[in-house]
C-alpha cells in the first residue's frame, strides 16, 4: 500500500515537472525558436531524478523529454524527426543526467537510512546498559536482605520490619522499572509510526497519573492545574501517563527539599504543554545538559553510584515524547526548583472548546 | 466459616497464589485455587463460588475464552487479573462480561477493595434494584436522583443536560465498576456511535466541570486510562440497604 502510494506520488512529481518544462518551453517559443528547450528539459529531468525514488522515473522523464523536444520544439514542429544531427547526443545527455542523479540520490537516501538505524541501535544499547545497571542495584539489596531474614536466630521486631520494608521498596522500584521497559517495547521500532495515537482528553491522563502517584508518595503534595478549555490531544494515553508518572516520581525522589509539585497543562499555539515543577534543589548544569542531549551519554559518569539515578525514567520520557513528535526539555526556576516540560502537537480538529 | 464468601482463584503461578490466598483468607474469605482453565471449569460447577478471580494468562486456555464459558452458565462476578499496558485485553474482558479488573502488580489493599465491591454487588444483586427502590444514589456530596432525573452536588442542582445526566446515572448504577468507553457510547448514543470516543469525552469533560470541585482532580468519576470510566463507590450504601430490607 505504502509502495503504491509512493509510486503515485513519484508519478505525480514526474508528470508535474515534465508538464512545467513543457509549459515553459511553449511560453518561450513565442520569442525564440526553441533553442532553450533541451536545456529546460534537462533541468526537469534532473529535478525528477533528484526528487523521486529509484531510477525508473528519471529515465522515464528523459525519454519523455527527448520525445517532447523532438516532436514539439525542434523543426519540423509537431512531427518526429529522428534524423536531426545531434539527436543521439541529446538522448544520451538526458539519460546520463537522469541515471547519475538517481544514483546519487539513492545513495544519499541509503546512507541516511543507515545512519538512522545506527543511531537507533546506539540509543538502544545505551538504554540497555543503563537498565542493567539500574536493575542490579535493587536486586542486590533484595538478595542481601532476604538472606539476612533467612538466617537463624532472633532478630528484633523493629529490624525485621525495617528489612521487610526495604525489600518491598526495592521490589516496588523494580516493578516500576519493568513497567518502563514494557512501555519502551510499545514504541515499536520506528518512532512516530510505531505508536497508536487516539485523541484523548489530556486532563484525564494528568488526573489519573496524579492519583496513582499520590498513592505512592504522600509528600511533596501534588497540585494540578488544567485550563477551562478541554484539550483533546492525539497520543497513546498509556505512554503519556507513564511520562507524567516518571516526571512526578523524579520530582518526589530527586528534588531535595521540595514541599510541593505542580503539574500543569496549558495550550501554547498548536501544542499542548505539560509541565512538572517542584520547589526543590533544582538541576545541576550537568543534569540539565543531559536532559537536552537526550540522556544518551555520560549519564552514569556523574552519578554512577547514586542509586535510582534519573536514568531510565527520563530516557523513557524522552523516547516517548519524541515518538509522539513532541519536544521535551528541562530548566531551573530562579526561585529554586526544576521544571520538566513536554509538548505534544495538537493536530487539526483535535481540540474542542467547552460546549 | 460456613457463611464466609467463597472465592475461586484461577492462577498458575505458585507465589502469586500464595500471596493472594493469604491476603484473602486473612480478610475472612474462603479461597479455592484452580491452576488451569480446565480445573477452573470443574470447580465452578462443583463449588459454585461467590466470586472468581481470574488471571488472563493461563497455560491451557485463553483467559477470554474462560470468561465466555463462565458467562454461558452463570452470572458469578469475575474479576480479571491482567498486566498493565494491555488495555485492549481489559476492554475485551469487560465487554465479555467480566465485572472488574485489577492490574498487575497490585497491592493487597487494592485487591481487597475490588473484591469487596464485587461481592457487595452480588449481595444486593446489583445496585439497580436498590436504586430503583430508593430512587437515589449518593457518594460524598454527590446525589443522583433517578426519579427526578437530576444530579445534586451539596444539595444544589448541577444542571446537567439530558445526555450528561444519562451518563452519570449509568455510571452511578454500576458505581465502583469500570464501564468501557464503547459500552457507555452504545448505551447513551446508540449502536452507531461506537468508536466515536470524542462525543463521550467531551460530555465527560463538561460533566466534570459541573460536578467536581476541581475538574482536574476528580473525586466522583475516575478515568481508567485506555479502558473507561468508573464512578466512586456509593457512600449511601448503608442507609439504602436498611431501607431496602425494611421496605
Amino acid at each position: 500500500m505504502d509502495k503504491f502510494r509512493q509510486g503515485l506520488a513519484d508519478l505525480t512529481k514526474t508528470l508535474a515537472l515534465m508538464g512545467a518544462a513543457f509549459m515553459v518551453c511553449l511560453a518561450l517559443r513565442r520569442y525564440n525558436t526553441g533553442t532553450y528547450a533541451s536545456m529546460i528539459f534537462i533541468l526537469a529531468v534532473f529535478l525528477t531524478a533528484r526528487y523521486t525514488n529509484g531510477y525508473l522515473w528519471g529515465i522515464g522523464a528523459s525519454c519523455l523529454g527527448v520525445l517532447a523536444v523532438n516532436y514539439v520544439f525542434t523543426y519540423p514542429y509537431f512531427a518526429f524527426n529522428f534524423t536531426l544531427t545531434g539527436y543521439p547526443v541529446a538522448v544520451l545527455c538526458m539519460l546520463v543526467v537522469s541515471v547519475a542523479t538517481s544514483a546519487l540520490t539513492t545513495q544519499n537516501k541509503r546512507q541516511e537510512a543507515a545512519r538512522i538505524i545506527a543511531e537507533k541501535e546506539k540509543t538502544r544499547s545505551n538504554l540497555l546498559r543503563a537498565i542493567s545497571h539500574d536493575l542490579r542495584t535493587p536486586l542486590t539489596g533484595i538478595l542481601g536482605t532476604a538472606t539476612l531474614l533467612e538466617e537463624p536466630g532472633e532478630m528484633p521486631e523493629a529490624v525485621r520490619r525495617q528489612l521487610a520494608r526495604e525489600i518491598r521498596e526495592d521490589a516496588g522500584w523494580l516493578i516500576r522499572m519493568v513497567e518502563n521497559l514494557l512501555t519502551i517495547t510499545r514504541i515499536d521500532g520506528d518512532a512516530a509510526a510505531g505508536i497508536a495515537k487516539t485523541a484523548e482528553p489530556a486532563e484525564e491522563v494528568l488526573a489519573s497519573a496524579a492519583a496513582k502517584h499520590r498513592k505512592r508518595y504522600e509528600t511533596p503534595e501534588v497540585r494540578l492545574r488544567v485550563p477551562q478549555e478541554l484539550l483533546m490531544v492525539p497520543m497513546d494515553p498509556v505512554l503519556i501517563e507513564q511520562v507524567i508518572t516518571n516526571l512526578l516520581e523524579n520530582a518526589a525522589v530527586h528534588a531535595r527539599g521540595a514541599t510541593r509539585i505542580e503539574l500543569r497543562l496549558f495550550r501554547e499555539g498548536d501544542t499542548a504543554v505539560v509541565e512538572v515543577e517542584d520547589d526543590g534543589c533544582g538541576l545541576s548544569p550537568a543534569q540539565l545538559h543531559n536532559v537536552f542531549s537526550g540522556f544518551a551519554q555520560n549519564r552514569y559518569a556523574e552519578d554512577a553510584d547514586k542509586r535510582r539515578g534519573m536514568g531510565i525514567g527520563l530516557s523513557v520520557c524522552y523516547t516517548i515524547i519524541r515518538a509522539h513528535g513532541g519536544s521535551f526539555s528541562a530548566r531551573n526556576v530562579p526561585e529554586g526548583g526544576a521544571v520538566f516540560r513536554f509538548s505534544l502537537p495538537l493536530g487539526e480538529e483535535e481540540t474542542n472548546s467547552r460546549a | 466459616m460456613s457463611n464466609a464468601y467463597t472465592i475461586l482463584l484461577v492462577e498458575d503461578d505458585r507465589s502469586i497464589v500464595n500471596f493472594i490466598r493469604a491476603a484473602l483468607t486473612n480478610a475472612g474469605y474462603r479461597v479455592l485455587v484452580a491452576r488451569s482453565g480446565g480445573e477452573a471449569g470443574l470447580m465452578i460447577t462443583s463449588y459454585r463460588p461467590d466470586l472468581i478471580l481470574l488471571d488472563l494468562g493461563l497455560p491451557d486456555m485463553d483467559g477470554l475464552d474462560i470468561i465466555r464459558q463462565i458467562r454461558q452458565k452463570s452470572q458469578t462476578p469475575v474479576i480479571v487479573v491482567s498486566a498493565r499496558s494491555r488495555e485492549q485485553e481489559k476492554v475485551e474482558a469487560l465487554d465479555l462480561g467480566a465485572d472488574d479488573y485489577v492490574t498487575k502488580p497490585f497491592g493487597t489493599e487494592e485487591l481487597l477493595a475490588r473484591v469487596r465491591t464485587a461481592i457487595r454487588h452480588v449481595v444486593s444483586r446489583t445496585t439497580e434494584l436498590e436504586v430503583a427502590r430508593d430512587g437515589r444514589f449518593t457518594t460524598g456530596a454527590l446525589t443522583v436522583d433517578f426519579r427526578k432525573r437530576r444530579v445534586y452536588v451539596e444539595g444544589e442542582d448541577a444542571g446537567l443536560t439530558k445526555n450528561e445526566y444519562n451518563l452519570v446515572a449509568l455510571l452511578a448504577r454500576y458505581a465502583g465498576r469500570v464501564l468501557t468507553y464503547d459500552y457507555l457510547l452504545k448505551c447513551i448514543w446508540g449502536d452507531e456511535s461506537r468508536g466515536n470516543n470524542q462525543i463521550l469525552r467531551v460530555n465527560m469533560a463538561n460533566i466534570r466541570r459541573k460536578i467536581e470541585k476541581d475538574p482536574a482532580d476528580p473525586v466522583y468519576i475516575f478515568t481508567e486510562i485506555g479502558v473507561g470510566y468508573r464512578m466512586a463507590d456509593g457512600t449511601g450504601d448503608v442507609p439504602e440497604k436498611s431501607a431496602g430490607i425494611s421496605g
